[in-house]
């Protein structure tokens, strides 16, 4: 009989997956069930919302920016 | 409801179905009409019925529907399986029969009240003690608090949390999108946690169960006996008047009256919708005047004729308010208040949802309600926030053979809940599991017995 493991289907850009796979070794393999493909991974259901804000964390720095920009934006056309 | 109902064990259902109110509602709510159709031709046939006839009855291109109806049956045991025949659960047949004309619709009270209760003070009593709930959630203070353990539910269900015990409760990511809710699910969550804590308290569940779909088959400004209830729903009254659901003048008073927000409890999926829109008319203020009160501009500014503390902290979850005006508030929507929201775990349909449900008649008379850039803008900044795309479920993997992978994916994609699936792996991801999982031991169990003749 096959088996059925519970999880979080994750699909994404290869570049996301590559951070997530990132942030499951630098925290000793707690997040990922199963490693599927380049742009899809399985993950533990209680671990999501975690690993989505360390994901973000991780995001931010890159984005930090185009966000103030974002602000300057509104506030002309305002 | 119906997700917390299926994990019941099947033993829970059988006392369950001793009440005729109890399968009714389970009938009305929880089931799709094909299902609905196999019980009633089920209902009066005094033996079994052969599957094949059954499922002569739906065409064969709807095959999605039939197993999602008999996988619903099954689930909820309504139906006991011998072979090929089908039969309606006795319990579920007998009590099913009796609904109509039973105790267990609650038995109304003949002597008249000394102080007649009109269903407007129902209404007026149900808005104040439900409102009474969702501005303690926002920290607004209100003359009417609510009752500790109405507290105790909301933290135990995680809408607020209390950080050591005696000091304030604070509002949780999902009790944001709670208050964002529509009346009546807003109902059902707190009944559902109701229900979770039942057992903690000493109850007996499926009492509380009975009473809660009882309650819902109820007439408005009718008032019900207290004396038929069971002690476990006699203790449960005191916690339901604390939520608006009934009204009693007293505790020992021998009556009680359901409100609109327990009539509407176990409306049917169809009625669904506009029991919530009474239901919103009840709660919300503006809406019994007949009007909403927020102005959203082209240039994402908001205007809100309101001096409620409830409506300004819910718009506060996504609105950067800059100006306070005795009657009016106003500020905008912009990335940073939306994706702030987003974090919250408040959705951008949500948001949309609350503003157009609550938009001024003067909105109301253009083709479409909300400027159209700033809906489409609010949709772009929430996909802004997702990089990736995430599914709850089950991921089957380990299949013996091709040939045995290849059957499980193409059930499950006639099922519809086959989401992701990889040939060179064999693996598949599903959204739900119990119908697989049913379909590959009935085949296992089937491939037995023929290995066993063969043997034979």
């Amino acid at each position: 009989m096959p088996r059925a493991v519970k999880g979080v289907l994750i699909e994404c850009d290869p570049s996301i997956k590559a951070i997530i796979l990132k942030i499951d070794k630098d925290s000793g393999h707690g997040y990922i069930v199963e490693d599927l493909d380049d742009e899809t991974l399985v993950v533990k259901e209680p671990k999501l919302a975690e690993l989505k804000s360390r994901l973000l964390r991780g995001l931010v720095c890159a984005v930090d920016d185009d966000d103030h920009e974002g602000e300057g934006a509104e506030s002309a056309s305002g | 409801m119906s997700g917390n109902i299926r994990g019941l064990p099947p033993v829970t259902f059988r006392r369950l179905y001793q009440q005729p109110a109890t399968a009714l509602a389970i009938f009305r709510r929880m089931l799709p009409n094909l299902a609905k159709t196999f019980v009633t031709t089920l209902l009066y046939n005094e033996s079994p019925v052969a599957l094949g006839d059954l499922e002569a009855l739906v065409r064969p291109e709807s095959y999605r529907e039939r197993e999602d109806a008999f996988g619903k049956l099954r689930r909820l045991h309504i139906i006991t399986e011998n072979h090929l025949d089908v039969s309606l659960d006795p319990v579920f047949k007998k009590n099913f029969r009796l609904a109509g004309d039973h105790h267990s619709f609650g038995v109304p009270c003949n002597t008249e009240d000394k102080k007649k209760i009109t269903v407007q003070f129902l209404d007026d009593y149900a808005t104040r003690q439900f409102e009474a709930i969702l501005h303690y959630m926002v920290g607004t203070h209100n003359e009417v608090k609510p009752s500790e353990g109405v507290i105790t539910l909301l933290t135990k269900g995680g809408l607020m949390e209390r950080y050591g015990a005696g000091s304030q409760a604070t509002i949780t990511k999902h009790g944001f999108s709670f208050l964002l809710q529509d009346g009546n699910p807003q109902i059902w969550a707190l009944l559902i946690q109701y229900l979770e804590m039942a057992e903690e308290l000493g109850m007996e569940q499926t009492d509380v169960l009975h009473f809660l779909l009882m309650l819902g088959s109820l007439e408005l400004g009718q008032a019900y006996s207290v004396n038929t209830l069971t002690e476990t729903q006699k203790l449960m009254l005191a916690d339901l008047r604390d939520y608006g659901i009934v009204y009693q003048r007293k505790t020992s008073s021998d009556r009680f009256y359901p409100t609109r927000l327990a009539t509407t409890l176990t409306s049917e999926s169809g009625g669904l919708r506009s029991a919530s829109a009474s239901m919103s008319n009840a709660i919300t203020k503006d809406a019994e005047e007949g009007k909403g009160f927020i102005i959203l501009e082209t240039n994402y500014r908001v205007y809100a004729y309101t001096d409620s503390p409830l409506q300004i902290a819910v718009l506060n979850l996504f609105v950067k308010l800059s100006t306070r005006y005795p009657n009016l508030v106003s500020g905008r929507i912009s990335r940073r208040s939306i994706q702030e929201a987003i974090k919250m775990g408040i959705t951008a349909d949500q948001v949309i949802d609350y503003l157009s449900a609550h938009a001024h008649p003067q909105m109301r008379k253009s083709l479409v309600t909300l400027p159209p850039t700033v809906v489409d803008q609010i949709r772009l900044w929430q996909i802004e926030g997702e990089r990736m795309k995430t599914t709850t479920g089950f991921l089957f993997k380990d299949f013996h053979s091709t040939q045995e992978f290849e059957e499980v994916a193409k059930y499950a994609e006639e099922l519809g809940v086959l989401k992701w699936k990889k040939p060179s792996r064999r693996c598949m991801f599903v959204t739900r599991h119990e119908q697989i999982a049913d379909w590959l031991k009935r085949r296992a169990s089937a491939q037995q017995q023929l290995q066993k003749k063969v043997a034979a």
